[in-house]
C-alpha cells in the first residue's frame, strides 16, 4: 500500500512529467526535421503542449493509483467533487473512448465486445469500453481497477446500462445518481429533492468505499473549484466569439478534456488560466484559428473522433471555421448553477440541468443562443448513431434553425467513434456541397 | 362473444359515451395503471403500431431510433390516436423520453401530454421518496382530464382490482398447458388487457381460467419467450405450426408486467394505498427498462424455464432497443451454463414475420427437439 502510494505520488510528481517533457521534446524534434506546416489553420496553441503534458501525467499516474488511493470510473456527467476530498482517483470511460476513437481502435475492441454478445447498434463508447475490459487493451498503457462505479444518468441511460454490465464484470459496487428528465425550463421541487437525496446516499457509499470521512470544508472547496473551472472553461470558449475566432471548436473538443476528467482540481483551473491568457492574446493579436475565416459554423452533438483532423481540415480549407459547439459548452453551462454555500443542493441543480437532461424547446434554445452570440451563419448537427438522447430531435431543430435564423444547416449522419458507420466519401461530398451553397 | 369486436377506436367512443370515460393513449412500458383506473380514466396502450412508420412525420426520427418510437410518433402525428383525449409517455428509455418533448414542443400532438418518470436502480428511500412524489404529481396532473379527484378508497378499489387481474393473468401465463387455448388466442386475450377497461378484462380472463383443463392441454416443444411485444403475432403462430409453444412468457408487454401473488404491493388493503402503489411499482419481474441488473434478470428467466419447463428460449428484441440489447450477453451466458439453446431474433415491429424468421426459428425448434431427442 506504501509502495504503491509512493509510485502513485512519483508517477503524477516526477515520471509523468519528465515522460510527458520527453515525449513533447520528441515532438518538437520531429517536427523541426520535418517541412514546416503550412495549411489552411493558425499558428498551434501553445497551451497544447501543457494539455498534453497534464493529460499524459493523469492517464501515466492511473496506472498507479489502483491499491495506492481509491479509483472511482465515472460517467462524463457525474458531480465528481463530491468524490474529490474523499481521495478518489476518477477515470472517465468516455474520454478514454474518444482516445480510442481517435486512434481508431474501435472496431478491433468493438470486436472484442460484440463476441460476448454485445450488439453492435449499442453505444460506440460502451462497446469500446467493455471491449478494452474483455480484451484487456487499451492505448493509455493501464487504467486503473475500479473501487466503485460512479453513474449519473443526465447524459444518458446508455451509462446506466453500459455501467450495470461493467459492476457484473468487475464485481465492484456501482453508485448510481439518477436525474429524472426535465420538461419545462426548471425542474420540479421533488425531482431536485430526490436528486439531492441520493447525493447525500452517494457520500456515504464513497465514505464507505474509500475509508474517508467527507469534511464540509474540503466538499465545498471542491465545489468551489469546480465552479471556477467551468466559469474559466466558458471564458475561453467565449473567446471564440470574437472575429476571426481565436481557435476552432474542435481544437475545443481536445482541450475540453481537463474540464471532464479534472473537474474540481486545481490542476483543471491553472490549465484554463494559461488557455484562457493564450486565446485572450491572439484576440488582441487577431490570430485565428484558422488563415482564412470565412464562414462561421456551429457544430451539434459529439465529435466524429476518428475523422477529426481530416473534417476540420476539409472545412478550414475552404475558410469555414467551426467557432462553438453545444457539446463543449455543455461544461460550461453548470457553473452557474454551483454554490460552494450548498455544495449537494447546488449539485443537484447544476447536473440536473445539463443539456440532455432537457427538452427540445431548451435544447433549441442553447443552439439559437450559441448561433447568435457566435455570429454562425450555419450549422451542422452531427446525426450521431451512437448518441440517441443526443440525436433524436434533430430533424426538427435542423428546420426550426434554419428557419427562426435563416442560416444553413446540414444533417450528417455519422458516429463518435465507430468509423464502421461512417462513408467518408459520401460523407464529404456532403459536407462539400454544403459549403458550395454558401457561395 | 357475440358478434365483432369493436376496434379501438369505436370502444374508445363507447367508453367516452356509455360510461363518460376519457382516454389515454399510453407509451411503453411500466405505468401506474391504477391511477388511471381509479380516476375513471381508459389506458390505451400504444405499442407501436406495428408496420412501416405512416404519414408525414415518418422522417422526423432517424432509422437508427427503434422502430416503436418512429411509429408511434408517425402515428400521434398523423391523427392515429386522434380518438383519445391525451397521451402518457413513461419514462422508459432514451428514446422514448426523446418522442415526449418531440411530439409535444415541436408538432405531433397537441392535447395534453403527461409523463411518468420512474426512478432508476434499487427501491432505495431516496427513490421511494421519488416515486410517492410522482405518482402524486402525475394524479394531480390527470385529475382535470378525469373530471374528479382521486380518493384514497378510490384508488385502493383500483390497486384490488388490478391485483386480481394480476393474478388471473400469472395464472393463465403459469398454468399455460392446463389453458386451452392455442398461443395467438392466448395472447390476444392477454393483450386486450392493453385497451379494455380493466373491469372487462378481467371477465375475460375469468372466462378462461374457468375453463382451464385438470391436465395438460397443450403439448409440444415448451420455449420460453422474451423481448419487447409479440408482434408481429404471426411469431406465435410460427412456433405452433413447427410443434413448440410458449411454455413461460417475459415479454415487456405480457409477463414481465405481471406482479404475482405474494409479491409487495399485490395485496395487504389495510395499508395506505399511495405506499402499496409504490410497492406495487416495483413488483413486477426484473425489466431493463426499470434498470433491473442484467444478471437479476437471467437469473429470473433461469427460474421461469425451470419452473414452466421450458428447453428453449427465444429473445425477440427490437432493433436499436438498447435496455434489451445490453441484457441479451448475461441472458445467453446463463442458459449456455444449463446448456439450455437461446435464439436472439432482432425485428423491427414489421407487420408480417419474415420467411428468414421462420427459417430461423423452425431451424431453432429442431435443435431443441433434436436436444430432446438425444
Amino acid at each position: 500500500m506504501i509502495l504503491r502510494r509512493v509510485q502513485y505520488e512519483a508517477a503524477r510528481r516526477v515520471v509523468g512529467p519528465v515522460l510527458a517533457s520527453l515525449d513533447a521534446w520528441q515532438r518538437r524534434l520531429r517536427r523541426r526535421r520535418g517541412r514546416p506546416r503550412a495549411g489552411p489553420f493558425g499558428p498551434p496553441l501553445q497551451s497544447t503542449r501543457k494539455l498534453k503534458e497534464l493529460m499524459a501525467v493523469h492517464y501515466y499516474q492511473g496506472r498507479f493509483a489502483d491499491g495506492a488511493v481509491p479509483v472511482a470510473w465515472v460517467t462524463s456527467g457525474f458531480p465528481v467533487e463530491v468524490l474529490r476530498p474523499l481521495g478518489f482517483h476518477a477515470v472517465y470511460p468516455e474520454n478514454h473512448a474518444a482516445i480510442c476513437g481517435v486512434q481508431r481502435l474501435v472496431p478491433a475492441l468493438s470486436d472484442a465486445a460484440e463476441a460476448e454478445g454485445f450488439s453492435r447498434d449499442l453505444c460506440s463508447y460502451a462497446r469500446t469500453d467493455l471491449g478494452s475490459v474483455i480484451a484487456g487493451r487499451t492505448p493509455v498503457g493501464r487504467l486503473p481497477r475500479p473501487d466503485l462505479l460512479a453513474c449519473c444518468t443526465n447524459i444518458c441511460q446508455t451509462v446506466l446500462y453500459w455501467y450495470r454490465a461493467l459492476a457484473e464484470r468487475l464485481g465492484v459496487p456501482l453508485v448510481l445518481v439518477d436525474t429524472p428528465y426535465v420538461y419545462g425550463r426548471e425542474a420540479k421541487p421533488h425531482l431536485l429533492r430526490y436528486v439531492r437525496d441520493q447525493l447525500e446516499e452517494l457520500v456515504r457509499v464513497a465514505e464507505r468505499v474509500s475509508g474517508r470521512r467527507t469534511e464540509p470544508e474540503a466538499l465545498a472547496e471542491a465545489a468551489r473549484l469546480a465552479k471556477v473551472g467551468t466559469d474559466l472553461w466558458g471564458e475561453c470558449l467565449a473567446l471564440g466569439r470574437h472575429r476571426p475566432a481565436p481557435w476552432t471548436a474542435i481544437d475545443g473538443f481536445f482541450h475540453m478534456a481537463p474540464i471532464v476528467s479534472l473537474r474540481g482540481t486545481e490542476a483543471c483551473n491553472a490549465y484554463y488560466r494559461l488557455l484562457r491568457d493564450e486565446l485572450a492574446d491572439r484576440v488582441r493579436r487577431g490570430v485565428g484559428g484558422i488563415r482564412d475565416e470565412r464562414h462561421r459554423l456551429l457544430w451539434d452533438n459529439l465529435p466524429i473522433w476518428f475523422a477529426v483532423r481530416e473534417l476540420s481540415t476539409l472545412f478550414a480549407e475552404r475558410g469555414f471555421n467551426f467557432v462553438c459547439t453545444s457539446y463543449t459548452n455543455a461544461w460550461a453551462e453548470a457553473g452557474s448553477r454551483i454554490d460552494p454555500a450548498d455544495p449537494l443542493g447546488s449539485a443537484a441543480s447544476a447536473y440536473t440541468h445539463v443539456i440532455l437532461n432537457q427538452d427540445l424547446p431548451n435544447r433549441l434554445g442553447i443552439l439559437r443562443r450559441l448561433a447568435r452570440d457566435y455570429a454562425a451563419d450555419g450549422a451542422v448537427l452531427h446525426s450521431d448513431r451512437s448518441c440517441k438522447p443526443y440525436s433524436i430531435g434533430q430533424v426538427d431543430l435542423k428546420e426550426r434553425l434554419a428557419a427562426e435564423l435563416g442560416i444553413r444547416v446540414l444533417l450528417l449522419e455519422a458516429d463518435h467513434s465507430d468509423p464502421r458507420a461512417w462513408a467518408a466519401e459520401q460523407g464529404e461530398n456532403r459536407l462539400t456541397a454544403f459549403m458550395e451553397g454558401f457561395a | 362473444m357475440t358478434g365483432p369486436r369493436p376496434t379501438r377506436k369505436e370502444y374508445v367512443a363507447r367508453q367516452r359515451a356509455l360510461h363518460g370515460r376519457p382516454s389515454v393513449a399510453v407509451l411503453p412500458v411500466h405505468y401506474p395503471k391504477e391511477l388511471l383506473t381509479a380516476l375513471g380514466v381508459l389506458a390505451v396502450e400504444l405499442w407501436g403500431p406495428p408496420g412501416p412508420p405512416r404519414g408525414d412525420a415518418a422522417g422526423r426520427l432517424q432509422p437508427y431510433v427503434c422502430a416503436l418510437a418512429r411509429n408511434a410518433l408517425a402515428f400521434l402525428a398523423s391523427g392515429g390516436a386522434d380518438a383519445v383525449d391525451g397521451v402518457l409517455f413513461p419514462h422508459t428509455c432514451d428514446s422514448i423520453q426523446g418522442l415526449a418533448t418531440l411530439a409535444a414542443d415541436f408538432g405531433g400532438w397537441s392535447r395534453p401530454a403527461f409523463t411518468f418518470l420512474h426512478p432508476r436502480g434499487p427501491p432505495r428511500p431516496s427513490a421511494r421518496a421519488f416515486l410517492r412524489a410522482e405518482l402524486r404529481s402525475l394524479a394531480a396532473a390527470l385529475e382535470p382530464l378525469a373530471g374528479r379527484s382521486l380518493t384514497p378508497a378510490k384508488l385502493a378499489w383500483a390497486l384490488e382490482l388490478h391485483a386480481e387481474i394480476h393474478a388471473a393473468r400469472a395464472a393463465l401465463l403459469d398454468q399455460r398447458p392446463r389453458v386451452a387455448l392455442s398461443d395467438p388466442e392466448l395472447y390476444a386475450l392477454l393483450r386486450r388487457g392493453e385497451w379494455l377497461w380493466p373491469e372487462e378484462h378481467l371477465a375475460e380472463l375469468r372466462a378462461a381460467r374457468a375453463v382451464m383443463a385438470d391436465r395438460p392441454a397443450v403439448q409440444g416443444v415448451p420455449i420460453l419467450v422474451s423481448g419487447y411485444v409479440p408482434e408481429p403475432p404471426a411469431i406465435l403462430e410460427a412456433l405452433g405450426a413447427v410443434g413448440a409453444y410458449v411454455a413461460a412468457d417475459d415479454y415487456a408487454a405480457v409477463g414481465r408486467r405481471v406482479v404475482r401473488p405474494g409479491a409487495p404491493g399485490s395485496a395487504g388493503p389495510e395499508e395506505d394505498p399511495w405506499d402499496r402503489l409504490v410497492a406495487r411499482c416495483w413488483a413486477a419481474p426484473p425489466c431493463p427498462t426499470r434498470s433491473a441488473d442484467p444478471g437479476a434478470r437471467a437469473a429470473h428467466l433461469v427460474a421461469l424455464a425451470e419452473r414452466s419447463g421450458a428447453r428453449g428460449v427465444l429473445l425477440h428484441v427490437v432493433k436499436f432497443c438498447e435496455p434489451e440489447l445490453f441484457d441479451v450477453p448475461a441472458i445467453r451466458q446463463a442458459f449456455a451454463a444449463r446448456g439450455t439453446p437461446v435464439l436472439v431474433l432482432e425485428g423491427e415491429l414489421e407487420a408480417e414475420l419474415s420467411a428468414q424468421a421462420v427459417t430461423r426459428i423452425e431451424a431453432f425448434v429442431e435443435l431443441v427437439s433434436a436436444r430432446e431427442a438425444a
